[in-house]
């Protein structure tokens, strides 16, 4: 399955696979804190929010099942 | 505004149908999802884990359609939230359009959960509300995207089953 930016495609391939596997191993079995794949989510969130940017999709503003939390936290710090 | 709502039994306990659910795309019977992002995913205080998700897909309105809602853009955006909760065994997710949202909103809620007396099964119950704004055709348009999502949703089951069938080598 593609990225809807063509150039994330391959760091969404890497992060699935790594969420998957702690989904189904993990997650599911009641051992989910630890989350390993945070650094591969990080590097493919930010190409994708780019890729969100630059083909103008109004991904912000739309508010279902409350409050929409979908802003980057890690917005100002660093 | 039209509702539509289905309940499916899945033969499959509730862990393997969410692995499935969780993997969803590709597969054969959703050509038309074309991409699918995770935005955002995190776990609550609760340890349900949150996702955020948006979808890319190839609507296949027809082209009588199109002409009427004035659009030849057929690539449409959705948002889907989903939490799942590993201790209750339950997944719910909330799925909305968030283009064309002038002509049309089509709001899914999906909810999967291990059936009540046989915890070798797995209930999905599903509804959708269709909305077709300021045209003149719209319960025509409504009716039209209520039979879309039926034939979808047994797509959609098709597909979990496909996922399992074909997974199982993969992870696990």
């Amino acid at each position: 399955m593609n990225s809807v930016g063509e150039e994330c495609t391959d760091m969404k391939r890497d992060y699935d696979q790594c969420f998957n596997r702690w989904f189904a191993e993990k997650f599911l079995k009641g051992a989910g804190s630890g989350d390993p794949c945070t650094e591969l989510f990080r590097r493919y969130r930010e190409c994708v929010q780019k890729a969100i940017k630059d083909k103008d999709i109004p991904v912000d503003g739309v508010d279902f099942m409350g409050p929409s939390k979908s802003k980057t936290e890690s917005d100002g710090s660093s | 505004m039209r509702i539509w709502s289905s309940e499916h039994v899945f033969s499959h306990p509730w862990d393997t149908v969410i692995k499935a659910a969780m993997r969803k795309y590709p597969n054969p019977m959703n050509p038309c999802v074309v991409g699918v992002d995770v935005v955002d995913r995190n776990l609550d205080s609760q340890g349900r884990l949150h996702s955020q998700r948006l979808l890319c897909t190839e609507w296949g309105l027809p082209s009588l359609v199109r002409a009427i809602l004035g659009t030849s853009r057929t690539l449409t955006y959705i948002k889907e939230h989903s939490v799942v909760d590993p201790v209750e065994k339950k997944m719910v997710l909330c799925s909305t359009n968030i283009s064309l949202t002038n002509l049309v909103s089509v709001d899914e809620r999906l909810v999967y959960t291990p059936h009540p007396e046989n915890p070798e099964q797995t209930v999905l119950t599903q509804e959708a509300i269709i909305t077709v704004k300021g045209v003149s055709l719209s319960s025509y348009l409504e009716g039209l995207m209520a039979s879309t999502i039926s034939s979808n949703a047994r797509k959609g089951w098709d597909a979990i089953e496909w996922i399992i069938q074909n997974s199982e080598s993969t992870v696990s």
